[in-house]
């Protein structure tokens, strides 16, 4: 999250938004630095999500594309530059999981920028909460955090949690609510 | 995030991690679009969830790069021409209007050999909220920019951007305020010989302090065959 990093991030981050704003004017140069700079944490994203194959490799492809041409947009989404990256790595793979398990249910995720930036002060709110995360999610039962994980990794919505757990749809969703209100909790404590 | 953990700020959770069934992602989305909060909400979430996302680096092969770059910049001459043609098709008619009138005016033979050609281009944004007409006149080196949609917010103003094929971008120089300004090209700029780029950001005034846009940039254009003679 922005300004969440200590200085040597801040600087990494710095050059990664100079990169993608040079991206944004058509400048090839960057746009081979940027790809140098974090392939290999965007396709680790990309495997843990469709497996060391084909798929794999076709969503990181995708993703370098998708922010080729929406790199105009990345300054309004208010993100880090890590964060916007990782974003559409995850939102490309998991579209793409879900076609190959040819969902009925398909919803693309669109681009990460579906909105105008955030204001200073929700940035700044937004700096606490920076490392929590994980924390948080292991404070949380097992199957809730399993339950989020899967959600967010292997994109099942609840209708998929509660039919591979073999329990009610609203029984998954109560639970993974509380599990979200509870991981809000402890990520505002 | 919210000050309270309301049905907002659960929807903003069940959207950023892909809960819901497709219709209310959907509703979800489009209701982003126009809801600042709420997308400011969204936004949090993605960023929180990034970082569960920070996995142990996993070197791509190498040949998924080298199809990233084959499919975004095809090197076939006939690709470029078909893509560059789109982009002059996408010339406001005004624009193309110009081309004709101020080429004819310069390309009369003349006394001097100080005639050079004049490209004219449009940058827009891909909304169709920012539009400017660009007249690159290479007799001066100078490129003249119009105002005609759009502004930079409140507070910020305008800057141009230029680039020659695989050259890093650097800055033309600011527009302040006005409808129009006159531009002198920066030696590297006036040297391209080929594809010329230009593209227009918003920046705080007295321009970018990183030497690249910091703000958002409205849009490109690409000005083939620019060369110093006729």
């Amino acid at each position: 999250m922005r300004g969440s990093e200590d200085d040597t991030h801040k600087s990494a981050g710095a050059e990664l938004e100079e990169l993608i704003s040079r991206c944004a004017l058509g400048d090839r140069k960057a746009f081979d630095a940027l790809y140098d700079a974090t392939s290999a944490k965007l396709y680790a994203i990309c495997v843990r999500i469709l497996g060391t194959n084909a798929a794999a490799e076709d969503a990181m492809q995708d993703t370098y594309i998708k922010i080729w041409n929406n790199a105009a947009q990345y300054s309004v989404t208010g993100h880090s530059p890590m964060t916007w990256l990782i974003t559409n790595a995850r939102n490309t793979s998991i579209d793409r999981l879900r076609a190959l398990r040819e969902d009925s249910d398909l919803a693309d995720h669109g681009d990460v920028s579906t909105g105008p930036r955030m204001t200073a002060e929700q940035s700044e709110f937004s700096v606490s909460r920076a490392g929590r995360i994980k924390d948080c999610l292991s404070s949380l039962p097992d199957d809730r955090s399993d339950g989020i994980k899967a959600a967010y990794f292997d994109g099942y919505s609840y209708a998929d949690l509660a039919e591979r757990a073999n329990v009610p749809l609203n029984t998954m969703r109560t639970s993974l609510r509380r599990g979200l209100t509870a991981l809000w909790e402890c990520m505002t404590q | 995030m919210s000050e309270e953990f309301d049905d907002d700020e659960m929807l903003a959770a069940e959207y950023a991690i892909g809960l819901l069934p497709a219709d209310e992602m959907e509703a979800a989305r489009r209701r982003a679009l126009s809801d600042p909060v709420f997308s400011a909400r969204i936004a949090e979430w993605q960023a929180v969830l990034s970082e569960i996302a920070d996995f142990e680096s996993v070197t791509p092969p190498v040949r998924a790069k080298t199809a990233i770059m084959h499919q975004l910049f095809p090197e076939t001459a006939r690709v470029s021409v078909w893509r560059r043609l789109g982009l002059w098709q996408a010339l406001a008619g005004g624009a193309v209007a110009a081309t004709f009138v101020l080429g004819f005016i310069l390309w009369q033979p003349g006394p001097t050999d100080q005639a050079g050609p004049l490209y004219t281009a449009e940058i827009m944004s891909q909304a169709g909220d920012f539009r400017v007409v660009a007249v690159v006149d290479k007799i001066r080196n100078e490129v003249i920019l119009t105002r005609t949609a759009g502004a930079a917010p409140e507070g910020r103003i305008l800057q141009l951007w230029a680039h020659g094929p695989d050259e890093p971008a650097q800055s033309v120089g600011l527009w302040p305020d006005g409808e129009s300004i006159r531009l002198r090209l920066p030696p590297e700029i006036a040297m391209v010989q080929g594809t010329l780029t230009l593209g227009v950001s918003e920046e705080p005034i007295g321009g970018s302090v990183t030497g690249s846009p910091s703000g958002r940039v409205f849009g490109t254009v690409d000005i083939p065959n620019v060369s110093d003679s006729i």
